[in-house]
């Protein structure tokens, strides 16, 4: 394949409510993950691992973590001279009232997909967290009869999330509707259902006439949605996507996934397979390990230092855990500080937090506590005032 | 000012771990390469234009130094560029001195026409302002400013020493003398109005052909002329990591808490060229003390007071005591290394021993394989 026959669309604009205050001033796309990564590394890391060159990507209401981490997109090799990383503004959808900005919706998109001058697109958020081989994507999507091809994967009925969307598949085994798992059958070879990740791929043409026939005719339709409504009139090819993948919904979603990585066939699966996981990178120091530290089972980013004790537990760049403080079950964000004596377990713990010297802070599994950015808790008594809030 | 560092050395005392790289590409410290406290130094001393003089083995260094970005260097009008020996209608221009390698690339300097030259040697672990040396250069309007660092009367007879009058003017130059006058020992760091040693250069090339090392011959010459030669003294962390035991020793030292060397210092950074790994993961059967360890690394064994690189695997049951482990080396179950440096993609299989003393360090060489691996279970 040459470097411009596909090109890709990420689009950030995720729902996030559930995810605050994790996600006050960042959209689920940067949220971090597995000590080292945000979530939009993912899909960017896919589409360069397949060659793929030029990415648009769509931002959501909070872009400045976005455009921080991604820049140039040298990471991805996506500043190369024929591609390169195209941005697109939110728009809040009050203002698609304006028939004016309706036409200019389409046109983001359409701008970017006549320049891109390619063949096939990819279209992908960044809350399903995996790692697929776009390219085998493609030769699927080449060898099959539908105009779309989506993705899914498989997910054991008692697992599966009731409420999330799930493909209502024919004998072929090819897509004729959207539901929520709860309302779709399980198959029953395997006592699965298959569960959206909301990727697919399509020709490029195919798209552009599409959203030129929906700009003419006036009415507002987001691509997602329009996406699913073609596929509903006509149908879509179904593709499985095996290997590793968790959808950031919700806190709980958020924490399991991140304790997934401590799980090292997940962590290998998802982290250390042929196709790398790319990220902007930072120029830390070696982490140190005091001789008083105790560490085992967890995940740690360069530039810390750790003199406590550490179980079961991801922790970012430049993370401190002093003497005596112990963490387990938590994850902790770049730039942390873990006072002397400090307790703490099923913790989220978002950057430069400070917990002071002997501060308790003990979650459950199910709910585990949430400090947003920049949060400093000196002594108990705080503690207790920031669990109350 | 435009810097030339020096990086053609084979580094012979490090034996096993240069034979297919050369000195200043050699690991040190989990992250870095000996070449990056150099390069560092550049870039946080606002030298951007910089020309890195290979010989020997200069594969690796290419790669890892490619367009210079990961220091910061990569701008327009400037730059790192690596310069490789070429032949030419005069005939092959391989390096016979540090002077000589200046001198073959008086092309590349010119390009910048630059009013100083910096010369900087690419096999030491420091971090120093260049900028303000350069000042100083200035302020004593000197045509050269050696960069001199205080040693202990004993050891000075180890370095190339430079006699100094009371305003710090260097009167005399001996080289590993017997009976050191002063204990100010030559880092190999120099400062050069770029037009005056041009012409010292040009000069001995088109006639004797004298001009081939700095110590040997250009600092001579510079003093028997009377061009104003200066003394600049550095006081902090500086370490020639020439050989094994000083190798070993320096990364021991780098794993104190409180090393002067201060990596964590952020107004002054050590940058190198990283590859994206995941982050470490330390498993349910490790255990880590007094250690340092980065991304890549996946431990499963015991690691105490060592150093392990980037994409270092540990298997079950190994222990890793007092050692430095390389980048991509893979160390099987129930391995002993103690007093050891483990090149880089070493492989020892399982149930290997490498074990040395504190005098005499054990090494496993680049790519040296020790034993085997039995089936992953």
């Amino acid at each position: 394949m040459r470097k411009q026959d596909m090109c890709a669309i990420i689009d950030l604009n995720e729902p996030s409510e559930a995810l605050a205050p994790l996600t006050d001033e960042r959209p689920v796309g940067t949220m971090p993950f597995a000590g080292r990564y945000r979530l939009v590394d993912f899909p960017l890391s896919a589409i360069s691992n397949a060659d793929i060159r030029t990415v648009g990507i769509f931002l959501p209401k909070s872009s400045r973590s976005v455009e921080d981490h991604v820049r140039s997109g040298q990471a991805w090799d996506m500043d190369t001279i024929t591609g390169g990383v195209f941005t697109f503004p939110y728009v809040a959808t009050r203002d698609y009232d304006d028939p004016t900005n309706i036409h200019r919706y389409y046109d983001n998109y359409l701008t970017f997909l006549i320049k891109s001058k390619s063949e096939y697109v990819f279209i992908t958020g960044a809350r399903h967290v995996s790692n697929i081989d776009v390219s085998a994507l493609l030769q699927f999507h080449q060898a099959s009869p539908n105009p779309i091809t989506a993705v899914y994967r498989s997910v054991p009925t008692a697992t599966a999330n009731p409420e999330q969307e799930a493909f209502v598949l024919d004998a072929d085994n090819e897509v004729v509707d959207f539901a929520p798992s709860k309302d779709v059958k399980e198959r029953v070879s395997n006592h699965t259902k298959p569960i959206s990740m909301q990727m697919y791929l399509t020709r490029t043409d195919y798209l552009i006439e599409l959203l030129s026939r929906v700009q003419n005719s006036g009415k507002f339709i987001r691509l997602p949605q329009l996406i699913h409504q073609e596929i509903t009139t006509a149908q879509a090819n179904a593709f499985e996507y095996t290997g590793y993948c968790a959808t950031i919904h919700d806190i709980p979603s958020y924490f399991q996934a991140n304790m997934d990585m401590l799980d090292e066939e997940k962590f290998h699966s998802l982290l250390f397979s042929q196709r790398a996981i790319y990220t902007k990178n930072k120029n830390e120091a070696p982490t140190y390990f005091a001789p008083e530290a105790d560490v085992f089972s967890s995940l740690l980013g360069t530039g810390g230092r750790v003199y406590g004790k550490l179980r079961d537990s991801v922790l970012f760049r430049n993370v401190y855990v002093d003497h005596d403080a112990q963490v387990l079950h938590s994850i902790i964000m770049q730039g942390s500080r873990i006072g002397n004596g400090a307790d703490v377990e099923y913790v989220i713990m978002d950057k430069g937090c400070v917990v002071g010297p002997d501060v308790k802070l003990i979650g459950t599994p199910e709910a585990p506590i949430v400090l947003k950015k920049g949060t400093t808790i000196l002594d108990q008594s705080a503690a207790e005032e920031v669990l109350q809030s | 000012m435009l810097a030339m560092i020096l990086a053609g050395g084979q580094g012979t005392r490090l034996g096993k771990l240069t034979r297919f790289t050369a000195k200043p590409a050699v690991p040190f410290g989990g992250r870095y390469r000996i070449i990056d406290f150099a390069l560092s130094n550049c870039s946080n001393s606002g030298v951007n234009t910089v020309g890195v003089v290979t010989q020997y083995q200069p594969l690796e260094l290419n790669a890892h130094i490619q367009n210079g970005a990961s220091w910061g260097l990569a701008e327009k009008n400037a730059g790192v560029t690596v310069l490789q020996p070429y032949a030419s209608s005069e005939g092959e221009k391989w390096f016979m001195g540090t002077a000589h390698a200046i001198y073959q690339n008086i092309a590349y300097i010119d390009l910048y026409s630059p009013k100083y030259v910096l010369i900087l040697s690419g096999d030491h672990i420091y971090k120093m302002d260049y900028e303000a040396m350069l000042a100083y250069h200035k302020a004593q309007h000197a045509s050269l400013t050696v960069g001199v660092l205080p040693v202990s009367m004993q050891e000075a007879t180890r370095f190339g020493i430079m006699n100094t009058d009371e305003t710090n003017r260097i009167i005399q130059f001996e080289e590993k003398p017997k009976h050191p006058k002063s204990n100010l020992a030559s880092m190999g760091i120099y400062i050069f109005n770029w037009q005056t040693l041009k012409k010292y250069l040009t000069d001995s090339y088109s006639t004797d052909g004298r001009m081939e090392d700095f110590g040997k011959d250009v600092i001579p010459a510079y003093l028997s002329h009377n061009e104003p030669t200066y003394a600049y003294a550095f006081h902090g962390y500086w370490k020639d990591v020439g050989t094994i035991q000083s190798l070993w020793q320096a990364n021991m030292e780098f794993l104190e808490p409180d090393n002067p060397l201060d990596i964590d210092d952020r107004n002054w950074r050590i940058y190198s060229r990283n590859d994206a790994l995941p982050p470490m993961f330390v498993t349910s059967t490790a255990k880590v003390h007094r250690s340092m360890i980065v991304d890549g690394c996946y431990v499963a064994g015991e690691v105490d007071h060592s150093i392990l690189s980037q994409n270092v695997k540990i298997g079950t049951g190994s222990v890793i005591r007092d050692s430095m482990i390389m980048p991509n080396a893979v160390i099987g179950k129930n391995v002993l290394i103690d007093h050891a440096i483990v090149g880089e993609r070493a492989i020892i299989g399982d149930g290997g021993q490498v074990v040395g003393t504190p005098d005499d360090i054990a090494v496993v060489g680049f790519q040296e394989v020790l034993g085997r691996m039995e089936e992953d279970d």
